[in-house]
């Protein structure tokens, strides 16, 4: 696939495990995480329970935690009716009436937030329950807490990669005009003069070199770009380069041999990287227009270089 | 249309010994590239090895090796 430093171990794994080399095992692949989901391992499966509360989105979260709160309150409550023991509010025990259960519910308010006023105490089994009811309630709402800021944070790196992509997708845009004009200018000047003084020349270089780059820019773009910009920026990006590349083509058609060594160079790694633009090639899968536009590409690159 | 050129055979690349890997394995310039299926990669690879398997070649390379004069070596199980 053109890689120019290939070389290759023949032994392989069983060579390797053979001399004792050091092996290593894996989960999930480095270069691609998502690719393989690998069977949990113990230390996941024993806080799988964690994983699921993580999971959860940041409304469902605020509900169990409010949940959490009111069941507790509840059962703060019923064990004032049902067992005798229940809070006390400074010596006197809570009645298991409607203000009872508003205490009861402020109690739990106030110990899952852990805040511990001490104004209404719990006693015998029901400290148990507290201490629960605090820890849980710690961990909750952590988890609500890291959900509000993950949340903006993916909004922002998202915000950054579109700007990003932005400035870029106007940079290649602004050099293929300027490559197409020169392109056309140099064409004019060898239609007047049939032969290109050295000046030109020197400048159609640099031009083919401002080209490579931005070829190279629509390249990665179609190859490894993680935010794909939409079909009709693509249609755009590639028009122009079919374009230019029509105007190189007819260029080193007419100079024939008159080319410089540095042209040469520049066109041949123009053809390269133009031969990897094709509808089969590209990792996405785009429309059949766009397919086309790219094997047009693929086509002419063939006839430089 | 014509693709590039995929891997040729393997017989066509200069090979590299043992001892060479071992004393590269730090080396962040040599990218070690395992091409056995994931689930024997999962199971034992060479330290710092990433998984590229051969089905995948074509569709992954140009992303994960993105630099054509990256140096690159290449295994899989044994010597076949």
């Amino acid at each position: 696939m053109g890689y120019t430093n290939l070389r290759y171990y023949i032994g392989g794994m069983a060579d390797w495990a053979e001399n004792n080399g050091t092996i290593e095992r894996s989960d999930a692949t480095l270069a691609a995480p998502h690719a393989i989901s690998a069977p949990p391992s113990n230390d996941s499966r024993r806080f799988a329970w964690l994983e699921m509360l993580a999971d959860l989105s940041l409304e469902k979260l605020v509900g169990v935690w409010f949940g959490m709160i009111i069941a507790f309150g509840l059962v703060y409550w019923g064990a004032g009716i049902g067992m005798g023991w229940g809070l006390q509010a400074g010596n006197t025990p809570v009645k298991p009436d409607l203000n009872g259960l508003w205490t009861a519910i402020y109690f739990s308010f106030v110990t899952a937030l852990s805040i511990g006023y001490g104004d209404v105490i719990p006693t015998g089994a029901l400290r148990a329950f507290a201490i629960i009811e605090g820890a849980a309630g710690l961990l909750i709402f952590g988890c609500v807490i890291s959900k509000l800021v993950s949340r903006r944070q993916e909004q922002l790196t998202e915000e950054i990669h579109r700007t990003t992509l932005d400035d870029q997708l106007d940079r290649v845009r602004t050099n293929f005009h300027l490559v197409f004009t020169d392109l056309g200018s140099v064409q004019q000047l060898q239609v007047e003069r049939g032969v290109l003084p050295a000046l030109v020349m020197r400048r159609l270089e640099s031009v083919v070199r401002v080209f490579r780059g931005e070829l190279q820019a629509v390249h990665d773009l179609l190859y490894r770009s993680q935010v794909a910009p939409d079909e009709e920026t693509i249609e755009s990006l590639l028009a122009n380069l079919v374009i230019c590349l029509q105007g190189l083509v007819e260029i080193n058609d007419s100079l024939a041999d008159a080319t410089s060594p540095a042209l040469k160079a520049g066109l041949r790694s123009i053809n390269t990287l133009a031969n990897e633009i094709c509808g089969e090639c590209v990792p996405h899968a785009y429309t059949p227009a766009l397919k086309e536009s790219m094997d047009q590409i693929q086509a002419l690159a063939h006839r430089i270089g | 249309m014509v693709k590039p050129q995929t891997l040729a055979p393997a017989l066509e690349y200069p090979t590299i010994s043992r001892e060479e890997i071992l004393g590269r394995l730090r080396d962040r310039a040599l990218v070690i590239v395992n091409v056995m299926a994931p689930d024997s990669f999962n199971a034992a690879h060479i330290p710092g090895s990433i998984n590229l398997p051969v089905a995948d070649v074509e569709a992954k390379a140009p992303r994960i090796l993105s630099n054509l004069a990256q140096e690159i070596v290449v295994y899989c199980a044994g010597p076949t």
